[in-house]
């Protein structure tokens, strides 16, 4: 079952009545593979919903380009730019061709006036994010600690 | 990376004369009289640790002045530093509001003063104003990049003066915030700063000495000023 196939309101765990609100003004988004769906510090439209294919996560930073990994069916992404400035943090590039749902802004700003609850949740939800990223970085810097100290003694 | 100055430090956020430069609290009015009401100031001492890793996250701590340390020690019981945090800087909140253990130590590097709100009242306060949580989310994106970056910065430079290269070039980058000169304050010692390079420390006296005299480096005390950032950066290439 695709991400999209559940209702919003149960994904976003937000009352019925917010997540009719998104779901009527949600657009469904078609990408091919390599087409850039967002790019880094561009206007935010909306919160995006991954219904299927994978995604790639990538951004600049102090002259560093990075990779933040790949999203897939059923993430929220964008979080960060939806409850933050409304300019895109990284930008996303399809790795296969897939589909989004996007919840436009201003719809999402009447959805936190309908259920409060909801920008609390979804700040959560930008935390467990950052929690994810401690772990998987964490264990890519001690691999990479371990690999230049086993590659030095021999 | 700005110095503690214990006689500019404010007693509450309504007077403090920092509030326009730090992210997380320039607030509207009204939101700002409301943080102002919540949380205690603290000063901490060189060495004093805000939190450690694996505690219950209990407190969101906003980093007034002076500068932390956030480092985190693997399963064989080594210690890497992840970042400095700097005045403005919002500590401990993606654990917080993740529900989730502290995943990281914050030490102080020199005397600080921190504002420390309890989980309840700074969650409550976040959903009282639209503009606070608007900035926690803002605050949580720069930590999610920052995570990244550092571990970039260390999996991916072949060589320590690579890596040490890179290293000064965020610092300085980040302390000239566009301006032109690139200048900071160093406040750890080698040992440390061959921590988060993922060297020795003696390497890191090495390389220091050998930017220094090559002229791409000035140092001055504590003070390090980056003269020839292009040839940094053919070290990172």
């Amino acid at each position: 079952m695709t991400a999209a196939a559940h209702p919003l309101a149960e994904l976003l765990a937000c009352p019925p009545q917010a997540g009719d609100l998104l779901s009527g003004a949600s657009q469904i988004l078609h990408f091919e593979a390599a087409y850039v769906v967002f790019r880094q510090h561009e206007p935010c439209k909306g919160l995006y919903l991954l219904a299927s294919g994978s995604f790639a996560r990538s951004a600049v930073r102090l002259n560093t380009r990075l990779a933040l990994g790949t999203a897939r069916s059923g993430e929220l992404v964008e979080l960060a730019a939806a409850l933050g400035d409304g300019r895109h943090t990284y930008t996303l590039t399809a790795v296969s061709a897939g589909s989004l749902l996007m919840l436009p802004m201003a719809t999402l700003s009447r959805a936190f006036d309908v259920h409060p609850p909801l920008r609390m949740h979804l700040l959560e939800e930008l935390a467990r994010e950052v929690s994810r990223a401690y772990t998987l970085c964490f264990l890519n810097r001690m691999g990479a600690r371990t690999r230049r100290r086993q590659a030095n003694s021999m | 990376m700005a110095g503690f100055h214990p006689h500019h430090a404010p007693e509450d956020c309504l007077n403090c004369e920092h509030r326009h430069l730090r992210m997380f609290c320039n607030l509207t009015p009204e939101a700002l009289a409301d943080y102002d009401g919540i949380g205690i100031m603290m000063n901490h001492a060189r060495g004093a640790k805000l939190f450690s890793e694996g505690d219950a996250a209990r407190n969101v701590f906003v980093l007034c002045f002076g500068q932390v340390k956030i480092s985190s020690t693997s399963r064989d019981g080594k210690t890497m530093i992840l970042k400095i945090a700097s005045p403005g800087d919002v500590l401990g909140l993606s654990a917080v509001l993740a529900n989730v253990p502290h995943e990281v130590t914050a030490e102080a590097l020199e005397p600080c003063q921190v504002k420390t709100v309890r989980k309840q009242e700074f969650v409550e306060f976040l959903g009282r104003h639209g503009i606070a949580s608007m900035h926690a989310a803002q605050s949580l994106s720069s930590e999610y990049l920052t995570v990244f970056h550092d571990a970039k910065r260390l999996a991916l430079s072949g060589s320590a003066a690579g890596r040490l290269a890179r290293l000064l070039l965020d610092w300085g980058r980040t302390a000239a915030d566009g301006r032109a000169e690139i200048k900071f304050t160093m406040a750890l010692t080698h040992e440390e700063v061959a921590n988060m390079a993922g060297t020795s420390r003696e390497t890191v006296t090495r390389l220091l000495n050998q930017f220094r005299r090559d002229q791409w480096i000035t140092i001055k005390g504590t003070s390090l000023t980056i003269v020839k950032p292009e040839q940094l950066e053919r070290l990172t290439a």
